[in-house]
């Protein structure tokens, strides 16, 4: 039995921490990724053709800064590095070397055309041996592991929040007003519409030429979704103004769960390989941040399910009603109180939906649709083992890469639903 | 039962028609203009403007092109309803350009039509005036631009060429000041705010959507860019490839699967079902494409001596060949790729009849099976088993699209000729009507396979009660 003071504290999430942590293979996956996650931040530091630090003439600089945004190196050197590296070079008084001193998209010219990590390389010093071999161009696989880590990581993180986002409104509020218990007027019903329609007109339409023909795109898009929600509150409260009106003023029920549950369907409906492919064909500039939009926008189903099942239960249960009994707003019920207990089912997706998207960037990448050809990730990288069957560890460690990013984010789900399960709860 | 199937076909259909929607509405975001992907290309070159425009125009007809996009639509009142009879793509851009600057549609429409006029009297005049050929370009240019500057600066150059060449002044200068005069109408009598009230037109049923939707009931998928042939023609053989290996794959996943999640059930926590748990895990994670490559790297390759599998295709052997060899050759080179597909999908679904069997083992009527001495396999087999298989096979809902994803990727390194290879051959080549087909005819395989299995559900299991969702 819990004492007191644990439940003040909150008492649910400690039960599951408990029971996560006597889950090794979870707990070791957890620290593992939060290795790999500072591994990926300071990936930098570990695979860079400038120099973690050297002396010119009694000055000293930090040329690794660089690529974290800070000036630190002598205009001289904005040649390329590996050059003047490749050869003792008189100007160094002294010099620190990054581990590995190639950055993913140096080419060494003197290993091109697939050196073996095993093989007879071109070098001079051990120390600038690629140990797990070169592509055709003469890049390192070592350091565009790294690079493919970060982007691996920041994909999956990213197009989960768009997910998450998305997943956690539709959802909550699918689950919390089910089909039946949104009410409004019949006037607030149809302005709201109303609202919508000339929102997305004034928001989207009339301006389409100058969202089209604008530098900043994604600040246009903005912009029009600030005049979209402007317009819909402004209806919304001539519909309040309205509902004065006797006849006006009766309820209808807005199927809130029909029309969310509805949608998922049809998006699953969809095979979503071949829907993201037609997608991410369509775009012109594939940056990562189109790339996990595109997977983000695609992949909030689950987690809409997900939280729709929980709030379906949560609803109905007593403190509920009690936040009802003292007037609190659907708002604040849903989110401050509701939907906190509903988090870790969605922390399971979020886990199982990272590992989705990682994959589904590689995909993309390997079938060449997917970032841009010049960033080096693992599926570029696996695409361009495809055509050189000889070169193994091209094939191999990005693959390992994926297969053991992925198998962390799988290990981590499944703890979480093993911990949040009730009949663990009872042991 | 009947309402049951009923209820379920009510929802299949708007599905079906918010998916069509979709696709359409991808299929209207594409880069290029249809109609000049279509034409045949030979024409393109060296014929005269006239004769272009009469194909161009002919071959929008054809593609039903010169229709409104869809039954209704918002815009603002400065926009006509009957812009879209304006068939070429970028002069009815450009339009919708100048329209977004001043809103006013009669002068602008006035302006167009003396650009047309000049334009065919120009067309008219004999090559060996000097300057006509100058002259008509930039015309053609003007019907491109909506920005003040640039138009200014093409209708300049237009006078400039008329001083220089009197007789041509004498011939077309009043056409020219009339055209200079129509663009400056524009500019004076701007009315932006039509811009501002939206309107909602209704176009009825002869519109593009329409036209498609019709069509594509009626099997005729629309004509690729890149052979000009039907779409039809290429999907013909693609399509039963794929439900093939599909169909393959996910007969041996619940082949492979359902004795697998049994045994791991009876022997729960014992070491076969701690190591197979884990294997199958390690399976799951396993991504497809990685598999599929280093399969064909090591087993088809004479590189690590282990050159066991042919490489690519289903088959060497020519058509002629006796149906047995071709039968045999077939299968010999489906073993990678149809292991490559099974393997993700029998982890899955041999965790899901685990899961299934070992929540049922623990009901209270097995107990009551035990206890009346009923053998351990019969207890399994025949009470267990059959209770859980009904959600085995309501996750056929999630396997099928699954299965036809991934066996995009498989098809592509394998060069299996089905319908993921035609996509991204198509992407490849952006020949979109090919692609939103591939994606329209993929979501109605999907949902009728999820109807099916609904179906089989409903059927198999007494219990789903049929006025509930």
């Amino acid at each position: 039995m819990k004492k007191n003071e644990n439940i003040k504290t909150n008492a649910y999430w400690a039960t599951v921490k408990k029971n996560f942590r006597k889950n090794r293979p979870a707990v070791w996956s957890l620290r593992l990724l939060c290795f790999l996650i500072v591994f990926a931040i300071f990936g930098n530091f570990i695979a860079n053709e400038k120099p973690l630090y050297c002396e010119i003439d009694g000055k000293s600089y930090f040329p690794v800064l660089m690529d974290y945004g800070l000036k630190s190196y002598p205009e001289f050197f904005s040649v390329n590095w590996l050059v003047d590296l490749k050869k003792p070079d008189s100007r160094f008084d002294r010099v620190i070397l990054a581990p590995i001193p190639y950055s993913y998209s140096s080419r060494d010219k003197l290993n091109r055309n697939y050196k073996s990590p095993f093989g007879e390389q071109d070098i001079d010093l051990l120390r600038y041996r690629h140990w797990l071999g070169t592509d055709q161009l003469g890049r390192d696989t070592a350091a565009g592991m790294i690079s493919g880590l970060k982007i691996a990581l920041i994909i999956g993180v990213l197009a989960m929040s768009i997910a998450g986002f998305i997943g956690i409104i539709l959802g909550s509020l699918a689950g919390y007003f089910g089909d039946t218990y949104l009410r409004i007027s019949r006037i607030r019903f149809f302005t709201i519409i109303l609202g919508v329609l000339l929102g997305l007109f004034y928001g989207f339409l009339s301006r389409s030429y100058a969202l089209a023909e604008s530098d900043f795109f994604a600040k246009e898009v903005l912009i029009g979704i600030v005049i979209l929600i402007g317009i819909i509150v402004l209806f919304n409260w001539i519909g309040k103004l309205l509902e004065r009106i006797p006849f006006l003023r009766k309820d209808t029920a807005v199927p809130v769960d029909l029309m969310t549950m509805r949608l998922i369907e049809i998006i699953n409906a969809i095979p979503g390989l071949l829907l993201l492919l037609s997608i991410v064909a369509l775009i012109k500039n594939k940056t990562i941040l189109n790339v996990m939009m595109v997977i983000g926008l695609l992949s909030w189903t689950a987690i809409a399910r997900f939280v729709r099942a929980e709030l379906l239960r949560i609803r109905s249960l007593e403190y509920i009603e009690a936040a009802r009994a003292l007037g609190y707003s659907e708002v604040r019920i849903i989110f401050r109180h509701a939907l906190p207990n509903a988090l870790t089912p969605v922390l399971i997706t979020l886990a199982f939906g990272i590992a989705n998207a990682i994959l589904l960037e590689a995909f993309l990448s390997f079938l060449g649709f997917g970032v841009d050809p010049s960033l080096v990730t693992w599926g570029t990288m696996l695409s361009e083992a495809r055509g050189s069957w000889a070169a193994w560890w091209i094939m191999i460690f990005p693959g390992l890469g994926i297969f053991a990013t992925v198998t962390i984010f799988n290990l981590i789900g499944e703890g979480l639903s093993d911990a949040i399960d009730p009949r663990l709860q009872r042991k | 039962m009947l309402q049951y199937i009923f209820r379920r076909l009510l929802i299949f259909f708007p599905t079906l028609l918010v998916i069509s929607f979709l696709a359409f509405g991808l299929s209207q975001c594409t880069p290029g203009d249809p109609v000049e992907q279509t034409m045949p290309s030979g024409e393109r070159g060296y014929i005269s403007k006239e004769a272009y425009d009469r194909t161009y125009r002919q071959t929008a007809h054809q593609m039903g092109l010169d229709l409104p996009l869809f039954y209704l639509s918002l815009t603002a009142i400065a926009y006509p309803d009957t812009l879209h009879r304006i068939v070429r793509k970028e002069y009815q851009e450009n339009l919708r350009k100048l329209i977004s600057h001043y809103g006013n549609w009669e002068q602008i429409s006035l302006y167009f039509a003396e650009l047309n006029a000049a334009d065919q009297y120009l067309a008219q005049l004999p090559d060996s005036i000097y300057l006509v050929k100058k002259v008509r370009s930039e015309l053609s240019l003007l019907y491109l631009n909506d920005q003040d500057r640039s138009i200014q600066a093409r209708l300049d150059s237009i006078n400039h060429f008329l001083e220089q060449d009197t007789l041509l002044a004498n011939l077309a200068g009043a056409q020219m000041r009339q055209l200079k005069q129509r663009y400056e109408d524009i500019k004076s009598q701007q009315t932006p705010w039509k811009l501002k009230i939206p309107t909602i037109h209704w176009h009825g049923f002869n519109n593009q959507y329409h036209y498609w939707i019709t069509h594509f009931i009626r099997g005729d998928f629309g004509v690729s860019y890149r052979d000009k042939q039907p779409v039809y023609d290429q999907l013909k053989s693609a399509i039963p490839i794929t439900l093939m290996i599909n169909g393959l794959a996910i007969f041996f996943a619940y082949l492979l699967a359902i004795p697998l999640g049994v045994y791991s059930a009876k022997y729960k926590d014992q070491k076969f079902d701690r190591v197979t748990l884990v294997v199958l895990f390690m399976l799951h994670s396993l991504p497809v494409f990685w598999v599929a490559t280093l399969l064909i790297t090591f087993f088809s390759t004479p590189e690590y001596g282990m050159d066991w599998f042919p490489t690519f295709g289903l088959t060497d052997l020519p058509q002629s060949a006796p149906f047995m060899h071709r039968f045999w050759d077939t299968a010999y080179h489906l073993v990678l790729p149809i292991f490559s597909l099974t393997y993700g999908a029998l982890a899955f679904l041999s965790r899901q009849m685990r899961g299934g069997l070992v929540n049922i083992l623990g009901l209270d009527f097995i107990r009551t099976a035990r206890a009346k001495g009923v053998s351990e396999r019969q207890v399994i087999w025949k009470h267990g088993f059959r209770n859980a298989l009904f959600p085995i096979i309501t996750v056929f809902a999630s396997v099928l699209p699954a299965a036809i994803s991934g066996s995009v990727v498989i098809e592509v390194i394998f060069s299996i000729p089905g319908m993921g290879k035609t996509t991204v051959d198509a992407i490849n080549a952006q020949d979109w009507p090919v692609i939103y087909t591939i994606l329209m005819l993929a979501s109605v395989m999907t949902i009728v396979g999820i109807l099916l299995a609904d179906l089989l559900y409903a059927a198999a299991d007494p219990r789903v009660k049929f006025n509930k969702r």
